[in-house]
């Protein structure tokens, strides 16, 4: 029984990570219907910039967040205002800032690769690797500050779409780019906004991530995967969406590895096999937008 | 008539260089032709049709596992082995086509993107079958008619895939089928009103594409005469889009000036820039969506257009 | 005179509560332009997307030359010789002129991927042979000059004379166009006109649903008229610009606005 709700903890935890990959996904494709492919490389970089600032220069762990995420934000901005603006200013095809961002997760994994080298590179976690027990529910203290934290972000997102007259202007531009246009928000600037909070949330779940799975140049990719997993699962209209997609691909990631009778390897393609059914059987995912308001 | 004449000549002059190279340049050779078989291939799926997959590079892999596993582990004779790998290919390339293509967009990407992921996990855990994570190797072609095929006779064989490849790819796109696949790449609701089976189109682009990917494997298997999942991982899969794009989407002659240039320019850069060759293909990449979008051939085209104006 | 090619009855179309179109019945004889008219809302356009096989009716029945259209998948309609011309253009605009043309022709050149494959039985020649009549057809709209053009730089009116070639390509037996004279300029009008009277002289059957009363008015040889979803009346132009039901629908006087017409128009 201890063993399950330990599995739950760590499940739980992952699967906020996965979340926190969907809704970075999210913030970018609601207003612009850009899909991101490079998000895990920006977990990825933010890892790294972990392991230089939190490891390698010792900041405390607050300084040294604020400054990685700091830097993802300006990371997220250039991305978008050098390889995706020209192209949807100019009216290029859909397909274009899609294939651009590939170009650049290669770019980025290869730069860190050029940089850091091959072997992975320890990253420290919040608080120390102690655990935690809360009655019946034990975890890492890793695990409840990744809880911790998800929820939190998740808690601010809601809230700032539903309540905040900027976050309306973003509802505005997912549902309808010309109208809210006319309308006088200011396009420019919300996809500014959307990349660079997308990088700060891919960031955030790049270090919270690698504590447990160290910083490596290739990490980015397979987390792309998970998060794009989650995103479909939940359902790509709603913020809530991505927490409860997140959740159910890690329980059903975990639960496979720890019961079912498959070599852990195969495990991997939990993931893979979710995916390709969602994306077959029900690509809206499991959680409808919002009607339009009148 | 022409044609059969200039695809005689063609193949003359491929061969011929394979029998004038030294052992290095042999390999560098062969696996060039390979490239620019796989990227005339997925040219057809992508730029052509329209439809953006990933899964051309592990119909590559399946091909390639397939015909190794059919003579040395179901232990069936070469002309055997090759039909019942071809079989293979086109049966598994049409099950896959078949939802692959009832899918858009980014959602046929990452489904097919995923399938790719599956295939390499497949292969990690297949035990013995498989050869797990080490794959499978100390194999090489059986004889053909009591003669071992070898080093420029095998290259032979690639350049009669390539030449296979192409004239299929060229005759499928130069009649009505092509212009039906650009019809639904370009506008599927008026390509319907013109009569066009949008669903029978997409799925054959996508079978013929893939099962073409598969035989290029079953040639390639004994190339390097090892077969393992890191050389169908991700890395090429990105390296065949990239070719297709810096090239030139949509024309032939794109997708093999892609494939040379990102090739060769490796082994040309090595001693400057090591392994990081992926950094100048993803900067490439970026410059050209946004700068050409046509690709190299367009570039061409364009310069072409202003000498002749001047 | 011989049996309607186009027999439509009692055809209907509701969305979920919204019934859009009810029980119209419809008679297209080969030959001869039906004009369909109708105030914004009448059904018009559901009505024409049924015809084309876009959208599928709720119930009633279509037949093209005693054949029943309604299992048809939109694809099979081109085949049976129903083509349709787009209100807002739909070009392929990677595609030359040409092509584009000779995609109409899709229905007629499909002889089969094995032929295409292996060259046989003159494949060539009949790509030579289609491409030739595609030629014929961008002269017969006037496109002739422009037939190297790329497809993105050519005008909405010239564009919309694509469309037409396009549809000629695949020598249909009923031709349908989608507010024709919409966006054009009255000289382009006039040379659609011409145009449209030159298709149905060969003797195939065309339907146009149109917003523009002068120009459906004086090139329609019958005109049916539909009004929230319902057939109200049908004729020649003349006997429809008379009927009262009409007028009081929201048809003015072509011609001279009188004052009781006027009004009509002004509560509709």
């Amino acid at each position: 029984m201890n063993d399950f709700l330990e599995l739950l903890v760590g499940a739980t935890a992952s699967g906020c990570v996965y979340a926190l990959v969907a809704l970075s996904y999210l913030l970018i494709t609601r207003p612009t219907g850009v899909i991101n492919f490079a998000v895990g490389e920006w977990s990825m970089l933010a890892a790294f910039g972990g392991f230089v600032l939190l490891s390698r220069l010792s900041l405390p762990y607050p300084v040294g967040m604020v400054l990685v995420l700091g830097g993802m934000f300006l990371i997220g901005w250039a991305t978008e205002r050098l390889t995706v603006r020209p192209l949807l200013e100019k009216g290029a095809p859909a397909l274009a800032p899609i294939l651009a961002l590939l170009g650049m997760l290669v770019v980025f994994r290869e730069v860190v690769s050029l940089g850091f080298g091959p072997d992975p590179q320890p990253v420290p976690p919040s608080f120390g690797f102690g655990r935690l027990e809360l009655g019946l529910i034990a975890g890492s203290y890793q695990s409840f500050f990744i809880i911790a934290v998800t929820l939190s972000v998740f808690a601010l997102t809601w809230y700032f779409f539903e309540r905040t007259l900027a976050g309306k202007s973003f509802e505005a531009v997912a549902i309808d780019r010309r109208a809210a246009a006319l309308m006088g928000i200011n396009l420019r600037r919300v996809t500014s906004l959307a990349f660079a909070g997308s990088a700060v949330v891919a960031g955030l779940a790049g270090v919270l991530v690698s504590p447990n799975v160290s910083a490596h140049y290739l990490m980015g990719l397979p987390l792309a995967i998970q998060g794009f997993t989650a995103l479909v699962i939940g359902g790509v209209g709603r913020v809530e969406g991505a927490l409860l997609g997140g959740l159910i691909l890690a329980f059903a990631e975990q639960f496979t590895v720890r019961y079912a009778p498959v070599p852990p390897g195969l495990a991997m393609g939990v993931p893979l096999v979710l995916l390709i059914v969602f994306l077959l059987l029900k690509p809206t995912g499991l959680l409808r937008a919002r009607e339009a308001r009148p | 008539m022409r044609q059969w004449i200039v695809l005689a000549i063609a193949a003359l002059v491929l061969s011929a260089i394979g029998f004038a190279l030294g052992a290095y340049q042999t390999d560098v050779y062969r696996k060039l032709l390979l490239w620019i078989t796989l990227a005339l291939g997925y040219n057809f799926l992508f730029g052509i049709s329209g439809q953006v997959a990933f899964s051309h590079f592990t119909f590559y892999g399946i091909g390639a596992y397939a015909i190794v596993i059919l003579l040395f582990q179901v232990g069936l004779p070469l002309p055997l082995a090759v039909l019942v790998g071809i079989a293979l290919c086109v049966v598994l390339a049409l099950i896959v086509a078949i939802p692959a293509t009832r899918l858009e967009g980014f959602y046929l990407a990452l489904a097919t993107l995923a399938f790719a992921q599956l295939f390499i996990v497949v292969l990690n855990e297949g035990g013995a079958v498989t050869g797990a994570a080490g794959g499978l190797a100390n194999y090489r072609l059986p004889d053909v008619f009591g003669m071992r095929v070898t080093g420029p006779w095998y290259t032979v064989v690639i350049v009669l895939l390539l030449l296979s490849t192409w004239t299929i790819l060229w005759r499928l796109d130069r009649s009505y089928f092509g212009r039906a696949c650009r019809a639904v790449r370009d506008d599927p609701e008026a390509a319907r009103a013109m009569g066009v089976n949008v669903a029978h189109t997409k799925i054959i682009a996508y079978t013929v594409t893939s099962a073409l990917a598969g035989m290029a494997g079953m040639v390639y298997a004994f190339v390097d005469n090892t077969v393992n999942p890191l050389i169908f991982g991700l890395e090429n899969v990105f390296l065949l889009l990239f070719m297709v794009i810096v090239g030139g989407s949509g024309r032939h002659a794109g997708a093999v000036v892609g494939a040379v240039l990102l090739y060769l320019l490796p082994l040309v850069l090595s001693p400057l820039i090591g392994h990081h060759h992926a950094l100048v293909f993803g900067v490439f990449m970026v410059v050209v969506v946004l700068f050409q979008p046509k690709g190299l051939i367009g570039l061409w085209d364009m310069l072409r257009k202003r000498g002749g104006r001047a | 005179m011989s049996a309607p090619l186009l027999v439509v009855r009692a055809l209907s179309k509701s969305f979920g509560g919204l019934q859009a179109v009810a029980d119209v019945d419809l008679d297209v004889y080969a030959g001869e332009i039906l004009g369909v008219i109708g105030p914004n809302g009448a059904g018009k356009s559901t009505t024409f997307s049924m015809i084309a096989g876009a959208l599928p009716p709720t119930s009633g029945t279509l037949m093209l030359d005693g054949e029943s259209l309604l299992t048809l998948p939109t694809h099979a309609f081109a085949r049976r010789g129903i083509m349709r011309t787009f209100q807002h253009n739909k070009p392929f605009v990677s595609m030359s002129l040409q092509d584009n043309v000779m995609v109409g022709m899709h229905t007629r050149l499909g002889g089969g991927l094995w032929r295409v494959l292996l060259n046989l039985g003159g494949a060539a020649r009949t790509e030579q042979d289609a491409a030739h009549r595609a030629n014929e057809l961008i002269d017969f709209v006037g496109l002739g000059e422009w037939r190297d053009a790329d497809v993105s730089s050519l005008s909405f009116g010239q564009g919309r004379l694509l469309e037409i070639a396009r549809g000629l390509a695949a020598e249909p037996r009923l031709m349908l166009f989608d507010e024709p004279a919409a966006g054009l300029t009255p000289a382009e009008c006039e040379r659609l006109a011409v145009i449209i009277r030159q298709i149905a002289k060969r003797g195939i059957a065309v339907v146009l649903i149109e917003h523009d009363m002068r120009f459906l008015m004086a090139l329609a040889d019958r005109v049916v008229v539909l009004n929230f979803g319902r057939k109200i009346a049908q004729g020649t132009p003349a006997e429809v610009q008379r009927d009262a039901a009409v007028v009081s629908a929201y048809l003015g006087d072509v011609n001279v606005p009188d004052r009781n017409s006027m009004k009509a128009v002004g509560h509709a």
